[in-house]
């Protein structure tokens, strides 16, 4: 049975899509109903050819077809088979910045942990060292999806597409596969990260897409969690601190949006705490820092903690903007365009941050515990610059050995 | 292009230490040129032109002109060091070329390939900037990565599981595949330990489970020649095997035999270390007494004397006799027999302990006695020298076996004669004595069922050590608390393993009893653990509790020598409600062990 769901998602082409996608962005009408007829299921040889006809016919409305996954759970979950684990979880883009950590805490907390990962030259190897299994897979190619989940009780899914390919592939067409397979293979639970106020700005691609996924997740009747995030303190290391560090210039934009980063550690924490909740089944949280930063207030604090100035280039978010509806203009820089695509959403002073006093009371979590970003930076740069002295300390002695 | 085939060939005619990389590749103005110097294998490949045979021989001006805005921005000290050595080894002919090379330069701008290039990388590291502002989700290019996983994640301060001291613990994991050692092995590879595994069989499905750095030793805990490999460099054991079915003869193997094969293995290892040390070792034990030899036995006192001292010796007091000596088979025997209503008789000894040692580093003492398994109360004298009236008694009972055994008494078991003394202080004691006395003597059945008369006794010494005391406990046991077992068997199953747990105290290492209550194969962290000394508790707990404690119990001081049981929360019985602790739900930072465990007693 589930060798046969991945006929029906063949994908045309990805040049073909990419340029449906961004059409798509145009009309910014997106449905994200796709089939998950119970007879795509069953019987799927004969639906398979329709609903990639449907796709290829280049239209950006996607085939229109209601979700009846409720319905077809009986007839989908066939097999009684073994009872699977309840420790046992699969993590989809394990090697991601949050991925990673929600591995590392799985297997703390005694989960028999399985990474999904994309067959690649170099190996996660780290992965492998905490004492997860790696499967070779990619949500690019349904067809390797299946076999992943067999014995799987829960799946995190933490995956989004690289910002250098289409992003359909994996975030769009990789997702709803995924999600289709864990249905048909009776997963337990499915846990889906999104992103924060993703219903608010269908101009985004990647948030629409989310957007989309949750909603497709909500109608595909699977047990679920969807988690919206805000940011990661972790993506601010490498986009400020280690460029002040290196005394490199630091491009900010003067954007008044205000993003609640938080260390992906707590994410992971409270993530699960929040999947053994059987209360929270089928709701939407969403987790933010304690505090709303913009960048130019992030940058500040990172000069603070570094004790050096930064050489600092601010870009007027109306060049990012200018620069994206020009390369929407053609076609070969649609991508280009997605990518650029949240300067849309700088431009319009959102604040990515919520109160949290309510997410803490539901699941039993004290606020204290969560990290400022404050206090993350502050570790940051006392460890960085022990390091660096040591590291000076060292080659000075070998200066005077030589 | 003409000139420049011919330039590359001139450079190989010419020097021997320059080659040229894929000269037909790359057509025209830029080669790459890998420098070999006295190096025999090329470490590094410089970029550089030859658009004419003196090439090679850069200047320094040229170098550092074309360097900052060449090929390598990304990175460079090692390039940078590089480019010196070739400049220095080449500005002999520096001066005459000097001219050539500014017209050369001036080429070498205007060549459109190079300036296609340099504005190429300039455009990309602007674009990749400028790009990552306007999105959401970012990916840090390979090599920063690099860099900051070696920080965030694997050496970790930033990581909320690094443990200082972690790197330099080795520790041994017997049982690794069962399923409280997956999970500990896994919790002591996430927190940076080197992590050893000792298992029966390497084969796939059990290599599978473990982590692949982790080193996999194959041996059998019931074969202790195989186990030498497996202690060997290790600081710390975390046993938790256990016997796969419960038939007597597989208990026996592991759960009983087992940890002491590994213990004494550990121990032996132990020993070596100190050996090499010359004694010095924080492991090694203090002798007070060898009794091998005859001349060995001076010092050592026989006497008499009865708790009541007023009682008139009847005529049916059949009195009491005792000797100590050297048998012909070379043992030490103290035998004799008391007949004599309330008497006793002592074996007493001053202790000389060598130059510069006290007992204060010490925590207890370790014999190797045998006999015919009678219990015996030993005595330490303690108080100043000088004065020996101002000493204090203080004694503990201890038991031995038909046969030989060790028998471990920490000095905190040690209570004072008189109720009012101090504790004992281990820096003042002088003098050990035996005493034997018959009252409270479990019966003993002796050979095809002849009772033996209690009131005579034999106790063989044959050495009398001090334990060194550690921060740290050196064994952690997974044992079991004994509810939830099947009942036609639990007698069985306890039996052994309680066995392999008086084994462990007495083999003078620092331990950690841990009986959980039945396994469950569930995630941690979920509900709060009740820690209690007795057969209390009712719960059940999860493996990767079990599994944690472990983890958290090898740095906690108030683990060592500590016997617990543990299990999830309850609401407890009428008249059993006496449990020690409720632990926190163990959680970021918060070591619920230590005030878990520092109000339990040590030493069971």
């Amino acid at each position: 049975m589930a060798c046969r769901l991945p006929t029906q998602l063949a994908t045309p082409g990805n040049l073909h899509h990419t340029k449906a996608w961004s059409s798509t962005c145009h009309g910014g009408a997106l449905s994200f109903r796709r089939t998950l007829a119970p007879e795509a299921l069953v019987s799927s040889l004969s639906s398979a050819p329709s609903s990639s006809i449907a796709l290829s016919g280049g239209s950006y409305k996607r085939p229109l077809v209601t979700c009846t996954g409720q319905t077809s759970v009986g007839a989908v979950n066939l097999a009684p088979g073994t009872p699977v684990r309840p420790t046992s979880i699969l993590v989809v883009g394990a090697t991601g910045t949050l991925g990673r950590q929600i591995v590392r805490r799985a297997l703390d907390e005694g989960y028999d942990v399985r990474c999904l990962v994309r067959p690649r030259p170099a190996p996660a190897d780290f992965l492998r060292d905490w004492g997860a299994t790696v499967v070779n897979a990619d949500l690019g190619k349904p067809e390797t999806i299946p076999a992943t989940l067999v014995g799987i009780h829960t799946v995190i899914d933490c995956a989004t597409g690289r910002p250098e390919e289409p992003i359909n592939t994996v975030d769009w067409e990789g997702k709803v596969a995924l999600i289709q397979c864990a249905k048909a293979m009776g997963i337990q639970k499915f846990v889906f990260f999104s992103i924060h106020n993703c219903d608010k700005h269908p101009e985004v691609p990647l948030m629409e897409i989310k957007y989309c996924t949750e909603k497709f997740l909500q109608e595909s009747g699977l047990n679920h969690i969807v988690i919206r995030l805000c940011g990661f303190m972790q993506g601010l290391i490498g986009q400020y601190a280690v460029s002040i560090l290196e005394e490199k210039s630091v491009w900010g934009t003067d954007a008044p949006t205000r993003i609640a980063y938080m260390d992906t550690q707590d994410i992971a924490r409270l993530t699960f705490i929040a999947l053994r909740n059987e209360n929270i089944n089928g709701k939407l949280l969403t987790f933010a820092g304690p505090r709303a930063w913009t960048t130019q207030e992030v940058i500040a604090l990172c000069e603070r903690l570094a004790g050096q100035d930064a050489n600092v280039t601010t870009v007027p978010v109306s060049i990012l903007r200018l620069t994206r509806q020009l390369t929407r203009l053609f076609e070969w820089t649609s991508d280009v365009a997605d990518r650029l695509a949240f300067s849309e959403v700088l431009t319009s002073d959102t604040i990515f941050s919520v109160p949290m006093a309510e997410t803490y009371n539901l699941l039993g979590v004290d606020g204290k515990d969560i990290v400022t970003l404050e206090k993350y930076l502050q570790d940051y740069f006392t460890n960085i610059l022990k390091k660096l002295k040591d590291l000076k300390a060292q080659s000075k002695q070998t200066d005077i050995y030589f | 292009m003409a000139s420049s085939a011919t330039a590359s060939r001139g450079i190989t005619t010419n020097s021997s230490t320059t080659r040229i990389n894929n000269s037909q590749r790359y057509p025209c103005w830029r080669q790459p040129i890998s420098v070999t110097m006295n190096n025999p294998k090329p470490n590094w490949v410089v970029f550089a032109t030859n658009t004419s045979q003196d090439t090679n021989n850069k200047s320094k001006n040229n170098n550092k002109s074309k360097r900052p805005r060449g090929s390598n921005k990304k990175k460079s000290p090692a390039l940078a060091v590089e480019n010196d050595v070739v400049s220095n080894s080449t500005s002999v002919e520096n001066d005459k070329k000097q001219q050539q090379q500014q017209k050369l330069l001036d080429l070498e701008d205007v060549n459109p390939v190079g300036l296609g290039r340099r504005s190429r990388q300039l455009f990309d590291e602007v674009w990749r900037k400028f790009s990552g502002l306007g999105q959401i989700s970012s990916t840090t290019r390979p090599d920063q990565r690099e860099a900051l996983d070696a920080l965030l994640i694997r050496e970790g301060p930033m990581c909320e599981f690094a443990i200082p001291g972690a790197q330099n613990t080795t520790v041994l994991v017997v049982g690794a595949t069962s399923s409280v050692g997956r999970i500990v092995v896994r919790k002591l590879m996430l927190r940076g330990y080197s992590v050893k595994a000792l298992v029966r069989k390497a084969d796939e499905q059990a290599l599978d489970m473990l982590p692949r750095s982790v080193e996999i030793i194959v041996g059998d805990v019931g074969e202790p020649s195989t186990l030498k490999d497996a202690v060997e460099g290790c600081n710390k054991i975390i046993y938790c095997a256990t016997a796969r079915s419960a038939i007597t003869g597989d208990l026996f193997r592991v759960d009983h035999c087992g940890v002491y094969n590994i213990s004494k293995a550990f121990q032996d290892y132990n020993n070596k270390l100190a050996q090499l040390r010359a004694g010095k070792s924080s492991k090694s034990k203090l002798l007070l007494a060898k009794l091998k030899s005859a001349e060995s036995l001076a010092g050592w006192e026989v006497r008499q004397g009865t708790y009541f001292q007023d009682v008139i010796a009847s005529k049916y007091d059949g009195g009491m006799d005792a000797k100590f000596e050297f048998t012909e088979s070379g043992d030490a025997v103290f035998s004799g027999y008391v007949f004599t209503r309330g008497g006793y008789v002592e074996l007493t000894k001053k202790l000389s302990l060598p130059l510069g040692r006290t007992l204060d580093r010490y925590e207890g003492l370790v014999l190797s006695v045998g006999g015919n398994g009678r219990s015996y109360v030993l005595i330490l004298e303690a108080g100043p020298l000088s004065d020996t009236s101002q000493s204090k008694l203080y004694f503990a009972r201890i038991n031995t076996k038909v046969g030989f055994c060790r028998v471990r008494v920490p000095f905190s078991s040690f209570r004072p004669v008189k109720p009012d003394d101090p504790p004992l202080d281990p820096f003042l004691i002088h003098t050990l004595t035996f005493r034997f006395e018959p009252r409270r003597q479990k019966p003993v059945e002796g050979p095809a069922g002849a009772k033996q008369d209690p009131r005579s006794f034999k106790l063989i010494l044959e050495y009398i050590k001090a334990l060194p005391t550690g921060q740290e406990t050196d064994f952690i046991l997974v044992s079991c608390s004994g509810s939830g077992l099947e009942p036609t068997r639990r007698e069985q199953v306890l039996k052994a393993k309680r066995a392999g747990e008086d084994l462990l105290r007495r083999s003078g290492l620092g331990y950690t009893i841990i009986r959980p209550g039945p396994l469950k194969e569930e995630p941690g962290g979920q509900r709060a653990l009740v820690f209690d000394q007795g057969n209390r508790i009712s719960q059940g707990i999860s493996c990767a509790d079990v599994a944690d404690i472990c983890v958290k119990a090898l740095h906690d001081s108030t683990a060592r020598n500590k016997s617990f049981d543990v299990c999830y929360e309850y609401v407890a019985e009428r008249g059993k409600e006496l449990f020690e602790l409720v632990a926190h739900l163990p959680d970021k930072a918060n070591n619920y062990l230590t005030p878990a465990l520092s109000v339990l007693e040590k030493n069971t």
